[in-house]
């Protein structure tokens, strides 16, 4: 899974949200290091769609009815999960072997 | 948005079609988000750099969708993958190759945004091809153009013509707006309520005048432009229906123009209408008017009818003697295409900078040409290989391609931001450029870009094929240190073509450049140095009359005069360079004019005492005008050498009476004639232009003047001052504001600049074309050294082992650089005859931009080519001598 894939899943884990807001909370999550373009960022929803990590949910009234809501499936987040507990054991690991500073 | 949505159509189709709108609400989302113009043009250039990236992933998922296999298109993506890490191994190389391009791209599509945003693109008015000016000439009175037309006459054609189908006439003016803050002059046009149906434009808020508000006596209304309503107004749209004073009067404001709207010039704040009636008839020209052609009539036809309408004004008014005479002057319609008058000769010069941008395309492909031929050669090796092991021709193609590709999509973006950034320089330095408003980097020229990033790709990449995949090469790359004849000569070529035609644009920049220097070096017979100038309005009602005028202007200037660091102060109804000014015949008194010949016409000005020694200007007979003669209204007036010329022949004019010319308000009735003693000659100043003939010119005292303009008399309402100041003027002009307002606090001072901006002003397209040239003939200098430079190192750099060899037998490390010069030399040579030729050729492109220079000047063309031959020779020198210096046992060992 890439970086900019699981910040979506990331950015979705509180709830179905919009294309705008999924990019501004990517930036927001990475303290401004990914910052992908529009093209670039549907690119990513859209393999994650295929891949049935997230699906597509009806957009709000009142609201542009171009925009599109997105929302993590239950696989989306298993594997949201799953990925977060192999960065977990990268980290130990690297901590294990002292190139990652320890828990204050 | 538009431009995104097709981009993204093209290079992810897929994407566009499963996601495009939500993509657009996205982007929008973000640009309504950014914080400032800037970071919004950096957002687009990233998000439109980005989709390119797209295309391959985007097709690479239909593949798969389709065949189920991504075989094919994985090796696409690896050519890509490769082609990338290629370049990025030989960083000079792309380096060279991507700021050639940029650079070359750079320039023309910002020249071509210019010419397709002020020259090609249509006026901003529906239909505008149908609109035209409705000016006029006159046969007896020497005049080719430029009087404009009268009330009277623009009644007849808009109540009378059949080809019109609506005509407007309008003046400009300023009005100082009270109240409401400080007190404020702003520049207003006058027009006829018709103004908006010509034009079909209407207001964005509130409505246009009435009919009613253009008849004289009818309400006072104004229409505000969308800038002032910004402005002085929050945009407040409840500011329609209220009423704001301008000088002293109400006037209701009625509406908002839109924010592009900017007839008849941009710096218009506030339309009011002119109030005109047939009663105002035939004898005042100098009203500006402009007219809507009916549907399917040409010009041609409009002007023959208009023509028609004009003979018929003897018949149609036998009383009214202005009418006769209109007629009897031969009066003649010379109405020309509005947009042909709004752009004036810049059309020309526009289109000499395209064909030079043009040219340093070519030198640039010239120079990318030379660089992939070197390329070519050292990768000869791979190529045969691939093609050895079986790779179609098809796959060596697409090798090449994607390198030739992948560098033209880094030159055009590099050249869109180079235009870009241009067009910002050149819009904030504000060159006197008509409709510069309206530049901007438009799509179409974004799409030129595409298209000449498309044809250089497309023309690089099959180069090589053409010479470089044949099985030969296998055998040729092993033999090392030779090149064949048939790719030095193309080498050879690519030079001699690039030194041709920087030739040719420096030749054409170096006639820029003397005609730019003798511009201005003609004497405008004033001294522009050190000098403010500021106009200020009185408003009607407060200053009904001429005393009250003079003795405001007096009082003006005897406060400017005592500021400290004021040389000198004046005040005139009109500057030189700029327009304004009136215009009449002129009687002399003893001389008889017999019917159907015409008096000598002259320009007026009613200037104050002492206006010669605050312009700087000379004396050149007689004596000069001071306060005395304003204060005793003396009957005198100074006149300009070439009315002393045209008038007097030779004899001396000193105590010849002369003036304005008057018919008599009725057939047959006597005139009142106000005659005028000449008491001086004064040298001749410009009116329009630096390099004009003279118009004559006669001064008057103030109080000779009129108390309002508009009329035949100079008029006082409304006048210009000069400031002659010891140190910089631009530091005076807070103390000037203030000794304006301590005479009437109400009073605003308007049009402030110095003397040296109006003579800059006047020659500011010379300026504007010359820069533009020199930039351009200077890229291509600069490309054309690189070129020499990099093809002749690599030509010493192919040639280490033999001349190697050649030092170890003894040769002279001199004789061997001599060679390697006399080689680059020759082409050089050969390239500059060329370029001559061309530059000879070519010269009556240039010539109707150029002044005082013929485009054969012999100055120019015998220094451009020496001064081009020597940096030439200097770029062959510099490898040539790194050549000679070699160690031979170090260059045999290199091979």
């Amino acid at each position: 899974m890439s970086d900019l894939e699981f910040h979506v899943l990331l950015a979705l884990a509180d709830g179905p949200s919009h294309g705008y807001a999924i990019g501004k909370a990517i930036e927001d999550q990475s303290v401004g290091r990914l910052d992908p373009t529009t093209g670039a960022l549907y690119q990513v929803l859209r393999r994650l769609s295929d891949d049935q990590l997230i699906g597509a949910v009806p957009t709000p009234k009142d609201t542009d009815p171009r925009r599109r809501y997105f929302a993590l499936t239950p696989q989306g987040r298993r594997a949201a999960a799953s990925e977060a507990a192999r960065l977990d054991a990268l980290v130990r690991m690297a901590r294990k072997r002292r190139l990652f500073p320890q828990r204050a | 948005m538009t431009i995104y949505r097709w981009l993204l159509r093209l290079s992810a189709p897929s994407l566009a079609r499963d996601y495009g709108a939500a993509m657009e609400d996205t982007l929008a989302a973000k640009l309504s988000r950014a914080p400032s113009r800037h970071a919004r043009a950096v957002l687009i250039i990233r998000e439109i750099a980005g989709l390119p990236a797209l295309a391959w992933s985007d097709r690479q998922r239909q593949r798969l969708l389709i065949h189920g296999e991504a075989g094919r298109m994985d090796t696409l993506l690896q050519e890509i993958q490769q082609g990338t890490r290629r370049l990025w191994r030989s960083p000079a190389f792309t380096a060279a190759t991507v700021l050639t391009l940029g650079l070359a791209i750079g320039a023309n599509a910002a020249i071509f945004a210019i010419v397709e945003r002020v020259v090609i693109n249509p006026l901003p008015y529906p239909d505008s091809d149908q609109l035209i000016t409705l000016d006029h000439a006159s046969v007896v009175l020497k005049v080719a153009n430029g009087m404009e037309t009268s009330p009277g006459l623009y009644f007849i054609y808009k109540n009378r013509s059949r080809s019109l189908e609506s005509a407007a006439i309008w003046g400009m003016g300023d009005r100082t707006l009270l109240g409401r803050g400080e007190p404020e002059r702003l520049t207003t046009s006058h027009t006829t309520p018709s103004l908006a149906a010509v034009l079909r434009v209407r207001p964005a808020v509130g409505r246009w005048f009435t009919d009613e508000e253009g008849r004289p006596g009818g309400p006072k209304a104004v229409v505000l432009s969308h800038g002032l309503w910004t402005r002085r107004f929050s945009r407040n749209p409840s500011i329609v229906g209220e009423s704001i004073v301008l000088d002293g009067q109400p006037y209701e404001v009625i509406g908002v123009m839109p924010a592009g709207f900017a007839f008849p010039f941009p710096r218009v704040e506030v339309w009011t209408t002119q109030q005109v009636d047939e009663s105002m008839g035939f004898g005042l020209f100098g009203w500006n008017g402009v007219a809507r052609l009916r549907d399917g009539v040409s010009l041609e036809t409009a002007r023959a009818e208009l023509q028609g309408l004009i003979a018929g004004m003897a018949d149609a008014y036998p009383d009214d003697p202005r009418a006769i005479g209109n007629v009897s002057t031969k009066l003649t319609f010379v109405g020309i295409p509005l947009k042909t008058r709004e752009l004036g000769n810049i059309s020309r010069a526009l289109w000499i900078l395209l064909v030079a941008v043009g040219v340093v395309l070519l030198v640039a492909c010239a120079n990318v040409a030379n660089l992939f031929l070197v390329r070519t050669e050292l990768r000869q090796r791979e190529a045969a290989i691939r093609r050895a092991l079986g790779a179609s021709s098809a796959g060596l193609g697409r090798f090449f391609l994607t390198e030739s590709v992948l560098l033209a999509i880094a030159g055009a973006a590099l050249g869109t931001f180079i235009a870009w950034a241009a067009l910002q320089v050149l819009v904030r330095a504000g060159p006197n450029l008509p409709r510069l408003h309206e530049i901007r980097l438009h799509p179409i020229a974004i799409a030129y870009i595409a298209v000449i990033a498309l044809v250089m790709a497309s023309v690089f990449g099959v180069m090589p094929l053409w010479r470089g995949a044949s099985m030969a090469a296998l055998h040729e790359s092993g033999r090392g240190n030779t090149t064949t004849r048939q790719r030095h000569l193309a080498r050879q070529v690519l030079l001699g073509a690039q030194v041709a035609m920087a030739l040719m644009l420096l030749v054409g920049s170096g006639l820029m450049v003397r005609s730019f220097l003798n511009l201005r070096a003609i004497d405008p017979g004033f001294n522009p140095d050190s000098t403010l100038r500021f106009s200020v309005g009185l408003p009607a009602q407060k200053y009904e009359t001429l005393d009250t005028a003079v003795a405001t202007h007096h009082a003006i200037i005897e406060r400017l005069a005592t500021l400290p660091g004021v040389t000198a102060a004046a005040g005139t109804t009109c500057l030189p360079l700029s327009m304004g000014c009136n215009g009449n015949t002129l009687l002399v008194e003893g001389e008889d004019y017999p019917p159907g010949t015409l008096p000598p016409i002259s320009l007026f000005r009613a200037i104050s005492g002492g206006y010669f020694e605050a312009m700087g200007m000379r004396i050149l007979r007689g004596r000069t005008l001071d306060r005395g003669d304003v204060d005793r209204r003396e009957p005198v007036a100074v006149i300009s050498q070439t009315l002393a010329r045209t008038i007097f022949k030779g004899q001396d004019p000193i105590g010849k009476r002369v003036a304005s010319n008057q018919p008599p308000p009725k057939m047959g009735a006597a005139r009142s004639l106000v005659w005028l003693t000449i008491v001086g000659v004064v040298t001749d100043i410009p009116m329009r232009a630096l390099n004009e003939t003279p118009m004559p010119m006669l001064y008057m005292p103030f109080s000779q003047g009129a108390p309002r303009t508009g009329g035949i008399l100079p008029g006082l309402s409304y006048l210009h001052f000069v400031v002659r100041t010891a140190t910089r003027p631009e530091d005076h002009v807070a103390a000037a504001r203030a000794a304006v307002q301590q005479v009437d606090p109400d009073l605003a001072i308007a049009q402030v600049g110095t003397l040296q901006e109006l003579v800059d002003r006047a020659s500011a397209q010379m300026t504007f074309t010359m820069v533009l040239l020199a930039i351009a003939a200077g890229i291509s200098l600069f490309l054309g050294v690189i070129g020499i430079y990099g093809v002749t190192s690599y030509i010493v750099s192919q040639r280490t082992g033999e001349i190697g060899v050649r030092l170890a037998l003894g040769a002279e490390p001199a004789t061997i650089t001599r060679q390697i010069v006399m080689q680059g030399g020759t082409v050089s040579l050969i390239g500059i005859a060329i370029g001559l030729t061309g530059a000879l050729a070519g010269g009556q492109l240039i010539a109707s931009v150029l002044y005082g220079v013929s485009p054969r000047d012999p100055m120019v063309l015998a220094t451009v080519p020496a001064v081009l031959l020597f940096v030439a020779l200097v770029a062959c020198w510099l490898p040539a001598r790194r050549a000679a210096a070699l160690n031979p046992t170090v260059a045999l060992r290199a091979d």
